[in-house]
């Protein structure tokens, strides 16, 4: 369950000018693995998620999810946006519940979910707030409520901490670092933060831009229970050094 | 703002309209202007209370206690042309908005008919509906709908791709996704037409009263004008712009009810 396989993905954007935005690329994820797509802003990490999310089709190639090819977006495959993208006329409630309420779930087997899962990001005293009136790391919380109260196979997550301050993001890195230890879903987390990337992903897949394609795969083999303590932990400089050794390499080829 | 600097701020809108009204007055001898053409306001008045709360005379003096029916009479065409342009403006603008191709295959021809004014749909209007209320109705309708539709349509474009793409991840169909997503995202949209649209149902309104219709108050505008009797033409005009305010306050109220995210929204940045 939540398995993802992408197999040689281009993806070639039309219009005015012709943008190559993926080369080849190949990438599998494994049931309950997290990894996190690490590079610069421009090298197609957006494209690659939005592919396996089904917001875009590719040019050539193919991406199977659990075995079965993606046509559409879908709630087995819940995304978390860069700037939390709530429905701004909703509630912090009516946002988390949309999900359930469109598919025509039960409201007495989605609201002791919503209740939860309120409760375990700690808005559970905002139900009744609109998201104008939450600050960013409060949306975003809203964003992960809305898509984990309909338990995906797998977490995409395009950059959803990159537009926080430091303090609040290293909060809401250690929320996910819980939440991921209790669920153990499949996530595909987009970063251009390299600290982040470490201290979340099992594997980190470094990007080099035009043509997009993965130049690296690094496996993070830090020990679970992670926290942010760790972001000082020698064995995690030790990962940092290697992916910026890395990352320069993959800037010097053009 | 407190409540003084409230207070005060309402009391500037009155300087304008006030000094107009004292300047009318004392500018007139006799209780005329223009050596006659009209009246001052104090004979406006005087009319417009007679007309309001006098005994009707059942026909023998058309401007003695019959301002209610006639103000009914307009309001109630304007309600109802303003309903069915909602009715149809809203839906076919979400749809233009929505549907590329449903735009291709509509919009040019709203576009070609929009310039055609009102007025212009008069004898056809007449030559169909006879002079009865569908015609006042047609033209109101047909005033109003314009903005309404353009504006929605504009609404449903804006709508950020991100709620769209969110609510499809969630799992909404297509119908949800407009109904839940898009409708929503265009209210600010709708409700800026649903203001232009309403201010042109009552030009509308008076416009076919005057020439389709025998009540309201278009026709009675019309009338006194032609028996000389310009300070029922002159209260009648005021409240024609009374009631046009009222009703577009209404509408405000109903978007700083519904909106609130809205004007929240624009408040933070
Ligand atoms: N809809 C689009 N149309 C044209 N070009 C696009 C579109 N989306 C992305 N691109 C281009 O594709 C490349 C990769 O973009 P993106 O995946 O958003 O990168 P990242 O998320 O890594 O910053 C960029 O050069 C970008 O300009
Ligand atoms: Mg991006």
């Amino acid at each position: 369950m939540g398995t993802v396989e992408f197999a040689g993905v281009s993806k070639t954007f039309g219009g005015k000018t012709v943008v190559q935005a993926l080369a080849e690329v190949d990438l599998r994820i494994g049931e309950g693995e997290f990894v996190a797509l690490l590079g610069p802003s421009g090298c197609g990490k957006s494209t690659l998620l939005n592919i396996l999310a089904g917001f875009e089709q590719l040019t050539s190639g193919s991406v199977r999810f659990d075995s079965r090819a993606i046509s559409n977006p879908g709630p087995d495959r819940g995304v978390v946006f860069q700037e939390a993208s709530l429905l701004p006329w909703l509630t912090v409630w009516d946002n988390v519940v949309f999900g359930p309420k469109v598919q025509g779930v039960a409201r007495s087997i989605y609201e002791p979910k919503a209740e939860a899962i309120l409760k375990i990001v700690g808005l559970e005293g905002f139900k009744k707030a609109l998201p104008v009136q939450l600050s960013g790391g409060m949306r975003q919380r809203v964003g992960i409520a809305r898509v984990l109260v309909m338990e995906p196979r797998a977490l995409l997550m395009d950059e959803p901490f990159g537009a926080l301050d430091a303090q609040t993001r290293l909060s809401m890195q250690q929320l996910l670092l819980d939440v991921w230890q209790k669920l153990k879903t499949t996530v595909l987390f987009v970063t251009h933060d390299i600290d982040e990337a470490i201290l979340l992903a099992d594997r980190v897949c470094v990007m080099s831009a035009r043509p997009g394609r993965i130049s690296r795969e690094i496996p993070i083999t830090l020990p679970r229970p992670r926290s942010i303590d760790d972001l000082t932990n020698p064995a995690f400089i030790q990962f940092k050094a290697a992916i910026m050794t890395e990352m320069r390499g993959a800037h010097g080829a053009h | 703002m407190p409540l003084a600097g409230q207070l005060s701020s309402s009391l500037l809108a009155f300087i304008l309209p006030v000094s107009l009204i004292a300047f009318w007055q004392l500018s007139g001898t006799n209780g005329v202007i223009f050596g006659g053409a009209l009246p001052t306001p104090d004979r406006v008045w005087t009319a417009w209370v007679n007309w309001a709360f006098g005994t009707p005379t059942f026909g023998l003096n058309p401007y003695v206690g019959t301002w209610l029916q006639n103000v009914i009479f307009s309001a109630e065409r304007v309600a109802k042309g303003f309903l069915v342009a909602i009715a149809t403006g809203v839906p076919l603008g979400i749809a233009i908005g929505w549907s590329r191709l449903f735009a291709k295959l509509v919009d040019p021809t709203i576009q070609w008919l929009r310039p055609v004014p009102i007025t212009a749909w008069l004898p056809i209007s007449i030559a169909i509906f006879g002079i009865r209320d569908f015609g006042a109705i047609f033209l109101i309708t047909l005033g109003a709908f314009y903005p309404i539709v353009i504006n929605a349509t504009q609404g449903a474009r804006a709508v950020d791709k991100n709620w769209i793409r969110a609510a499809q991840m969630m799992g909404a169909s297509q119908a949800a996704t407009l109904w839940r997503v898009v409708l929503p995202a265009a209210m600010p949209s709708i409700f800026t037409g649903l203001r232009i649209g309403l201010g042109i149902g009552w030009t509308a309104v008076i416009v076919a009263e005057m020439v389709a219709v025998k009540s309201g108050l278009g026709y009675v505008l019309w009338d006194a004008y032609y028996v000389g009797r310009m300070d029922i033409v002159l209260a009648d005009m005021v409240s024609i712009g009374l009631l046009g305010y009222l009703s577009d306050r209404l509408i405000v109220a109903l978007s700083g009810w519904l909106l609130t995210w809205h004007r929240l929204q624009s408040f933070n940045q």
